[in-house]
């Protein structure tokens, strides 16, 4: 295992009392893997992200029984080892390149900077690792852009740049946070064929958060899908789409409208509203918006194994609600949990 | 009604926003946002209308409104030039005419509660008075699925679905005939976009609404339109019916755009093939001689670069601006099956 999360809890102190972010959260992933973390805004999909890169602000309490990288305890490491591993073995990239440029720094410096710091290049080496990089990513010139300014680029290069920079250490796990989504349609193309290019050269782990399930579809192996700060359904992007378990997947999916749909059918919304972080429920957080919910939901909910790794956080598939069932769920199987 | 029977006919419509430079501010360039823009909109239809950023689809819905001032062209509204009326004429014709906005959350303001956003337009065109105004303001927010008692509540207690809620209410609430929806789920979760769509089409059904639907989304445009026009750096490059456009797109853009967006469906995604464009869309300062596209199209020709291609019509109703189509008899360069 590249990565493990054991038991993931995120927690802001806020006015209004504390907001759980991240609700116990496990899961793994293999070198060279790509997993797609889909959730909705609010589902704790960022912030896990954060979490196990050390990056959230002081109100912020984070523990886990385990988070490791590479066998290493990331916990257990001093703030300089830290930045040691952040842009050099775990890079990442944010949704909006342009405040995550710095704005009086030429593109060439900023490249060069990481290269310098995690390399231990000289000027000459972290300047011609900074065109490779940028001829890398198809930007046109690289000698002649690498002493422009961000706001030179356009909102599609500028994001090229950050995968530039995130990859120019040949990290082993390349985190990107909605990297395409602040991006038009032809451009995100661009880039989701660049990052599989470049993933297939380097075999960086790829973890992509994103809400875009068509995204997911186009460049994961597996899925994470999170709701009120947990993972309540993971499995290969195949079973995910073909089978999906849980109730709150399963209404993501009739929810959207489809760009292949040639008959028009009325779309079926998940009803309600997401989940207020400051009053998680104790048991299963989709159940008050769930049409299959049970008076056992109210309970704290296990993950339940379907095989294959595919496994579903929800009650519908335990034998012992087997008699709580509505009447539209009494055929699913039961199956064991985890 | 126009001599064609549509509601709405707009017709060589431009809108260039001055660029002024230097100590005297000097006129220097244009930002030229709809550069010619033709089309009609039928009573009861869903007008999609999409395009990347800067391509002046939100615009164009500015412009209808006359939220925004005309360079040139005309507007008519059941047969009235919108572009000539008066003070007085064009808040009459505001009543017919609304608009529901992208951002929920800049586009109601935080120190009203919802009960005086939604019967603002009411006073304000004279509607109703007194005990009036609160039934209706109690109907409507019924009618978008919301409760009587959130009347005294405001914008900040509501999340994004709720407000953008609160945005079709006030649209509703001077019982207009026309409206232009501008991006009016993107802010949205997917699970709350598919309750506004549904709640979109249930009102249109019920008062025979006339919707704009402006978009970047093609598939919730799919889902809800009945005729697509799709704009490139100013232009409409193609307008169909919604299957013809999206079965038989003609337009290389319109090919490029539909094979860019991923299904959600990994097995249907291994088999698609996807036309990625180079480069970056082209500034409506300055945009590229001939066809707009040329600089990204993967079949331009000599032609392309010397002259513009007009909006043809190439089947009936299916009209396309691409000199490629022109020379295939009314063909697409078939760059690939778009959706299977």
């Amino acid at each position: 295992m590249l990565l493990e999360v054991g038991n993931l809890r995120t927690t802001f102190r806020t006015e209004d009392g504390p907001v759980t972010a991240v609700n116990g959260l496990s899961f793994g992933l293999g070198a060279g893997e790509t997993l797609g973390i889909v959730g909705e805004s609010g589902s704790g999909k960022s912030v896990t992200a954060l979490s196990i890169m050390r990056l959230l602000a002081r109100n912020a309490a984070v523990t886990a029984d385990r988070i490791a990288f590479n066998g290493e305890d990331l916990q257990a490491k001093s703030e300089s080892e830290m930045r040691r591993i952040r842009g050099y073995k775990i890079a990442m990239i944010f949704q909006d390149p342009m405040t995550s440029l710095n704005p009086v720094l030429t593109i060439g410096e900023q490249i060069a900077e990481a290269v310098r710091l995690h390399l231990g290049a000289d000027k000459r080496e972290a300047r011609e690792r900074a065109i490779e990089m940028l001829h890398k990513v198809r930007i046109p010139l690289p000698e002649k852009r690498l002493g422009d300014y961000p706001h030179q680029f356009s909102g599609g290069m500028r994001q090229r740049v950050m995968i530039a920079m995130a990859l120019s250490c040949n990290p082993q796990l390349l985190i990107a946070d909605e990297p395409t989504t602040a991006l038009d349609v032809t451009i995100q193309a661009q880039v989701l064929e660049l990052m599989n290019d470049l993933q297939r050269e380097t075999g960086a782990a790829i973890i992509l958060i994103t809400h875009d399930l068509g995204v997911v579809a186009e460049f994961c192996k597996n899925v994470l899908v999170m709701y009120g700060g947990n993972l309540v359904e993971y499995s290969t992007a195949e079973q995910i789409f073909s089978e999906p378990r849980m109730p709150y997947t399963q209404g993501l999916l009739a929810s959207l409208p489809r760009l292949d749909d040639t008959e028009h059918r009325r779309l079926e919304p998940i009803q309600g509203q997401p989940p207020n972080l400051l009053r998680l429920p104790p048991g299963c957080a989709f159940a008050p918006r769930c049409a299959y919910r049970m008076p056992i939901c109210d309970q704290p909910v296990p993950l339940y194994d379907f095989g294959q790794g595919h496994v579903a956080r929800c009650y519908l598939y335990d034998e012992r609600a087997r008699d709580q069932r509505p009447v539209t769920a009494q055929a699913l199987p039961t199956v064991g949990h985890l | 009604m126009t001599s064609n029977g549509a509601l709405l006919e707009v017709k060589d419509l431009f809108k260039y926003f001055p660029i002024y430079a230097g100590l005297t501010s000097r006129h220097v360039a244009d930002v030229r946002a709809v550069d010619g823009v033709s089309f009609t909109i039928e009573e009861g239809e869903t007008l999609g209308l999409v395009g990347e950023s800067g391509s002046g689809k939100t615009t164009i819905g500015r412009l209808l409104l006359r939220l925004l001032p005309v360079t040139k062209g005309s507007i008519l509204f059941e047969n009235q030039d919108v572009l000539a009326l008066g003070r007085a004429q064009l808040r009459r014709l505001r009543r017919s005419m609304q608009i529901i906005f992208q951002d929920p959350f800049a586009s109601l303001n935080p120190r009203m509660s919802i009960g005086t956003i939604i019967s603002e337009p009411l006073r304000i065109h004279g509607l109703a008075t007194g005990k009036a105004i609160d039934a209706r303001v109690r109907e409507l927010l019924e009618l978008v699925g919301l409760q009587p008692y959130h009347a005294n509540r405001y914008p900040h207690e509501f999340s994004g679905g709720q407000r953008q809620r609160v945005g079709v209410a006030r649209a509703l609430a001077v019982s207009p005939k026309f409206i232009v929806c501008d991006e009016p789920v993107s802010a949205l979760d997917v699970s709350i976009q598919a309750q506004v769509i549904n709640l979109l089409e249930d009102l249109q059904a019920k008062f025979k609404l006339t919707y704009l639907f402006i978009a970047h989304d093609l598939s919730v445009v799919r889902h809800i339109s009945t005729r697509v026009a799709v704009m490139y750096v100013g232009k409409i490059v193609e307008l169909a019916d919604r299957d013809a456009l999206y079965l038989n797109p003609l337009h290389p853009y319109t090919q490029a755009l539909l094979s860019a967006i991923p299904i959600p469906d990994p097995v249907l995604e291994k088999r698609r093939k996807r036309i990625v464009l180079t480069g970056d869309i082209p500034s409506p300062v300055n945009p590229p001689a001939g066809c707009r596209f040329h600089t990204r199209c993967p079949v331009a020709f000599e032609r392309c670069v010397a002259e513009e291609p007009p909006l043809r019509e190439y089947a009936p109703g299916h009209f396309a601006a691409c000199h490629w189509v022109e020379e295939h008899g009314g063909r697409g360069p078939e760059l690939v099956s778009v959706v299977k």
